[in-house]
């Protein structure tokens, strides 16, 4: 039973499908979470250590300000190690420093949970609030995009709401 | 322009929006005279705002006030195109 930011993952799962249960995650997402955080391919949820969850909980809980990503630049040829006198935390800093500015991070703006549905129902208010045809059918709970409407759309009807939920 | 708003049409970056060119949009700007068009597919840009149109929904066309929210909107998302059916009793039966 492992519950993280009030979500219970279901323990027989492997760890990056079981990540999926959070609002807001999908395989993708799971996958490079996984990555980050060292959690093998085929772990499953009971086989993970106390530490992998406490840092799963503590990345999911804010990943805006989680600490950056390190970076491993490789060496050159005429590299010369640095002398073992010299702290761990001044090779890091350099390294960060003489690293590469690689992509923005996409996990830095991951939205889970609440804060992902508040964006989606930020989306719908928008689109309501300047009167477009997206708005209007989320108000009349009716598809968007141009589906039938004489039978089914039954799962427009259940969820198109200005106020949506799920 | 905000990058955001090129990345959310789906469309290659360096085509940009589309639009079409309103050779009198200053002037309606001054003089806030709707301009009558039938260009529904064009992108709402960040000089239209404030500016009046009259969007064609295939029969009429109708008035369209564009603000600042709704750039990088289509002028045709505001013109809507269906009405809702209501019953009207026949007089002479």
């Amino acid at each position: 039973m492992v519950h993280v930011l009030g979500v219970l993952l279901p323990d027989l799962q492997y760890a990056r499908h079981a990540l999926t249960t959070f609002y807001g995650v999908g395989n993708r997402t799971a996958h490079r979470l996984c990555a980050r955080l060292q959690i093998h391919d085929r772990q499953k949820v009971r086989d993970l250590t106390a530490t992998q969850i406490t840092e799963l909980a503590s990345f999911l809980a804010s990943p805006s300000t989680a600490p950056p990503l390190r970076r491993m630049p490789l060496a050159l040829p005429g590299y010369k190690p640095p002398l073992v006198s010299v702290p761990t935390e001044t090779l890091r800093n350099h390294a960060l420093r003489d690293s590469l500015p690689g992509r923005p991070d996409p996990l830095k703006s991951l939205k889970i949970e609440a804060e992902a549905r508040r964006m989606v129902k930020e989306n719908i208010a928008h689109q309501r609030m300047i009167g477009s045809y997206v708005g209007k059918r989320h108000a009349m709970g009716l598809p968007v995009r141009g589906q039938n409407t004489q039978s089914n759309a039954k799962t427009a009807k259940k969820l198109n709401r200005v106020n949506r939920f799920g | 322009m905000q990058p955001s708003l090129i990345l959310r049409s789906g469309r290659s970056a360096w085509k940009g929006p589309f639009f079409v060119a309103f050779p009198n949009l200053k002037q309606a700007l001054e003089d806030n005279v709707p301009i009558r068009t039938n260009a529904r597919s064009c992108t709402i840009l960040p000089n239209f705002v404030g500016v009046r149109f009259m969007v064609h929904n295939g029969k009429d066309y109708l008035p369209v006030t564009v603000t600042q929210d709704m750039i990088g909107h289509k002028l045709g998302e505001f013109s809507h195109t269906k009405k809702r059916f209501t019953y009207k009793a026949t007089k002479n039966r």
